[in-house]
């Protein structure tokens, strides 16, 4: 490819796909795990034979995790569709079903979070989907609509599709019309004959049915995520507008502008700890040096969090783009990627596309024929926690242990090999190219005061639809889990959502509808963190998840201060303690004690918020604490020390079923459960048909 | 020192010429010459004092040849990152990708080509978890303990594991056939609990499924059956 000016970048606005059909695959590690190779395989080989002008594309990951692998399709005559669950054995059957006989695939579908207003041309589709518990009736309505255009004989202009997911929660039956996205919820039996002769027939929009709450997703950061092809320069160049926020800036604008157009914005970094970004550069900038540097942090290390994942495979262009307009702003020649090595398709995306830019003249010397010249580098992690905070990963970079040192000086004065360094997460630059395009103000009208535009969450536990989430600040953390997610798996409580990962805090059910920005979250005693947010029900012992995420710090403290070193094992045993049923009420003081000394005293970020999911768990949920450590009972039946498994000789079968799926032989010839020789691995009660087998609380004994 | 090619005819005089070239049989010669002779006749010991000693001079020659291919291989890498700074943890990437391990007689090697003390290298490797300094086994398990997995059930997993390897966390099975790892997060946290068997994901995993899936990474091609699909 050759170096590219501004004026090749001028003419490319966006414009449709070239290919007017596609397939697109979603590769993205998750995807792959789940067998989305194959996949794309079958579905390459299908078209073959099928329709050998439609292109099948490989795009990064949309964000719907729990539906792996997607897929999306667009083809004549059809409605765009995206489909999940797409395993290699059925991916044949849905392309010919939907490119040759127009038809959808039940449970496959992923409706669009879009919602029409009006039917504008003939309906073709109807999905339908039980969103109430229990999903129970989505084939009893499937049947009816069915019957019900028979009798107006329009069974075969209409096909009535069950769907996999609506992006509607909790509100009964939910239809939607394609092509125009115009859904109803709450729809009842008698409903089924008027929405067939009013918006079917007479195209009329029911307005007592219609579903008018925009979806509460704003895409930004993930607006390129599964829709472009990440590994080819030329395709975000083509769609999403590539490199248009760099020319403006390099071309129209002074650092001095960028940087203030980032004040407009109101970007604060997305890494957790929330820094205004503008700040961050503008400190950077005014040191005198002859270098500066820039690193995009992409240590994700948060357990259950996969946002930068996710946008590195996804859409690489766009942080490294965010990463040149950065490093145009401080005025720096040299940038790192700091990514960790546990994700080897996020670097070999990144590496890919640095190779490309290089080749574009958009890395190296005279970038668009300006003076400015900058060049970025990759360099991997190798498994260290505390490498997310900036001092220890700037000793990483530099080849050393990952130990942290104390701040100030912080990196913007003194960072890499001494020089001033500005370190911002991969979220942050995915942000900087969409903000320049389209202007601080319209970004900062997005979100809450002091919060603005959107954050990016990974949405996992016990909820229903494990997924990636783009909301914006403000948005409640009941919305983000029930409205998006569906809610808790099994229709069971939400017991708390733990956000910010180890060094966060966990929030009760009672706090959920706290809007969600730094300020609120750090009230009640959790940070915002880089974006991992873990559901849990009434099923997960608290003091077993402090001991979760204690137990992680104590792993990865460097072992450099006494405070983080000496007090998270001391903290640890005492949980041990607890949840063992050993614990003395002197225990709780003594915990909070520690975790004081641990947040004052220790010499870096991981040691000052490692005590955060002890005291935020002992704030909200002092009680189990106090089960545990006075009665001697875990109410959620999970610290396995304080329950017995017990079979009810009332429910039995005797089908022996137990008995066969026992790892260690604890279930006896007449179905006794030997408590002493159970593992509490809980084998016997998912495969027991009657439910006879259940966890009790040992004191019944 | 130059090797004399052996003399021919020494060797048709012993009726078992193996000896030569076989250790066991050169050790139950010398027995039975012992059990014969009550001692070792010096013609005898001389002679196969001789024939040690070019067979020494073969191994030492051997063994350079594999130090100079660790050698070269390290230096191809240190080439490679030499004008970079800091680039200690990026050649340590690219060792443990190629032995699988860091393997000690390549970091002493490092050391020298870096001139960089052992124990800094050390330093680095030990605080690092993803470096490792024992080879990995045939198979390998990955259990991942990320939140998500472990509130969905690694715990599980990983006992059930242990029941049927009976090695747990960071342990390789005495044979060396399997080799168990908890990681913090593989980033699948839509389909936990998730374990990675040599390279393929297994999601949504039950500790019922685990004895399925070790039999099947053991033959491969007996128990296709017992692999859970992931979409289940």
């Amino acid at each position: 490819m050759k170096s590219l000016t501004p004026a090749d970048l001028l003419p490319i606005t966006p414009q449709p796909v070239p290919p007017a059909e596609w397939v697109r695959v979603q590769l993205d590690t998750g995807g792959i795990a789940a067998g989305a190779e194959s996949t794309l395989e079958e579905l390459r080989a299908a078209v073959r034979e099928l329709r050998p002008g439609l292109a099948v594309l490989p795009v990064g990951s949309h964000g719907r995790s729990f539906a792996d692998p997607v897929v999306e399709i667009r083809s004549r005559g059809m409605p765009d569709t995206l489909y999940g669950r797409v395993t290699p054995e059925i991916a044949p059957e849905l392309l010919t079903a939907h490119v040759r006989g127009h038809r959808m695939l039940d449970d496959h579908v992923l409706a669009s979070t879009e919602r029409g207003r009006e039917v504008n041309g003939p309906v073709s589709h109807l999905l339908v989907l039980d969103t109430g518990a229990g999903e129970g009736k989505t084939a009893f309505f499937q049947f009816s609509f069915i019957e019900e255009l028979k009798r107006r004989g329009l069974a075969d202009q209409v096909q009535v599709v069950r769907a996999l997911d609506i992006g509607i929660h909790d509100e009964g039956v939910v239809v939607q019309l394609l092509p125009g996205a115009v859904t109803y919820t709450n729809v009842l039996a008698p409903d089924v004959a008027r929405i067939v002769e009013e918006s079917i027939i007479q195209r009329r929009v029911l307005d007592d049915l219609l579903w008018k709450q925009p979806d509460p997703q704003v895409r930004i950061v993930l607006r390129n995520c599964g829709v472009i092809d990440p590994e080819e320069l030329s395709d975000y160049l083509a769609q999403a507008q590539g490199y248009q926020a760099l020319r403006r800036a390099l071309v129209e604008m002074t650092p001095e502008q960028v940087i203030a157009e980032m004040k407009v914005s109101g970007l604060r970094g997305r890494g957790g700890a929330g820094f205004p970004t503008w700040k961050k550069w503008d400190l950077t900038r005014v040191q005198k040096t002859d270098q500066r540097y820039v690193i995009c942090n992409a240590d994700e290390g948060d357990p259950g969090a996969f946002m930068d994942r996710s946008v590195l495979e996804s859409d690489p262009h766009t942080v490294l783009e965010g990463m040149i307009i950065a490093a145009y702003a401080i005025g720096s020649s040299m940038g790192y990627f700091y990514i960790r090595a546990e994700y080897p398709k996020a670097v070999a995306r990144v590496e890919r596309a640095i190779q490309q830019a290089r080749e574009a003249g958009l890395l190296g010397k005279n970038i668009l024929g300006t003076d400015f010249c900058f060049d970025a580098k990759i360099r991997l992690g190798a498994g260290a926690f505390v490498c997310g905070e900036e001092t220890a990963l700037i000793a990483s970079i530099e080849g050393k242990r990952g130990s942290p040192s104390p701040r100030p000086p912080y990196p913007s004065v003194r960072g890499l090999w001494g020089k001033p360094t500005s370190i911002n997460n991969v979220e942050t630059f995915a942000n900087v190219p969409a903000i320049l395009l389209r202007g601080g103000a319209w970004y900062a009208s997005h979100g809450v005061e002091g919060s603005r535009g959107t954050k990016v969450f990974a949405v996992t536990g016990k909820v229903n639809h494990a997924q990636l989430v783009e909301v914006p600040m403000g948005t409640t953390l009941r919305q983000i889990v029930f409205d998006v997610c569906g809610g808790v798996q099994d229709g069971r409580e939400i017991k708390a959502v733990q956000t910010g990962g180890p060094s966060g805090g966990v929030i009760p059910d009672s706090q959920l509808d706290t809007p969600v920005a730094y300020e609120t979250l750090q009230q009640l005693g959790s940070i915002m963190g880089s974006g991992g947010m873990i559901v849990m029900d009434a099923t997960d012992s608290i003091v077993d998840v402090a001991k979760f995420y204690l137990k992680f710090c104590v792993d990865e403290s460097c072992g450099k201060c006494a405070p983080c070193r000496i007090g998270g094992y001391q903290m640890s045993q005492i949980l041990d303690r607890i949840s063992r049923g050993r614990g003395t009420p002197d225990d709780i003081p003594t915990l909070r004690r520690i975790c004081l000394a641990m947040q004052k005293a220790s010499l870096c970020g991981l040691g000052q918020t490692a005590p955060n999911p002890v005291l935020a768990t002992l704030r909200y949920f002092e009680n189990e604490y106090l089960d545990h450590v006075k009665d001697h009972s875990c109410k959620a039946l999970e610290c396995s020390a304080l329950v017995s498994v017990k079979l009810d000789q009332a429910k039995c079968i005797k089908c022996k079923l137990c008995i066969k799926n026992c790892p260690v032989g604890a279930v006896s010839a007449d179905f006794v459960i030997d408590n002493a020789k159970c593992t509490r691995c809980n084998s016997c009660i998912e495969v027991c048909p009657k439910k006879a087998i259940a966890r009790a609380p040992k004191s019944e004994e | 020192m130059t090797q004399r090619p052996h003399d021919p005819s020494a060797a048709t005089e012993h009726p078992r010429e193996s000896w030569k070239n076989d250790e066991a049989a050169l050790l139950t010669m010398l027995e039975e010459l012992e059990k014969r002779h009550g001692y070792i006749p010096h013609q005898i010991s001389d002679e196969v004092g001789r024939v040690l000693e070019v067979r020494l001079e073969r191994l030492r020659r051997i063994q350079t040849k594999l130090e100079s291919s660790v050698r070269r291989d390290v230096q191809t890498q240190v080439a490679r990152w030499k004008a970079e700074e800091g680039n200690l943890i990026m050649i340590l990437h690219a060792i443990q990708n190629q032995h699988g391990y860091v393997p000690r007689e390549v970091a002493m090697e490092l050391s020298r080509e870096l001139s960089v003390k052992l124990a800094r290298i050390y330093e680095v490797i030990t605080f690092y978890h993803y470096f490792k300094l024992q080879p990995p086994g045939k198979h390998n398990v990955t259990v991942c303990n990320g939140t998500a997995c472990y509130l969905k059930g690694a715990g599980g997993l990983l006992a059930e594991i242990r029941n049927h390897l009976g090695v747990g966390e960071g342990q390789t099975t005495p044979d060396r056939e399997f080799h168990v790892e908890v990681v913090r997060c593989i980033g699948c946290c839509g389909m936990s609990p998730a374990m990675v068997c040599d390279g393929k994901t297994h999601g949504r995993l039950k500790p019922t499924d685990v004895s399925g899936i070790l039999a099947q990474m053991k033959t491969p091609a007996a128990a296709p059956a017992a692999a859970k699909e992931v979409h289940a």
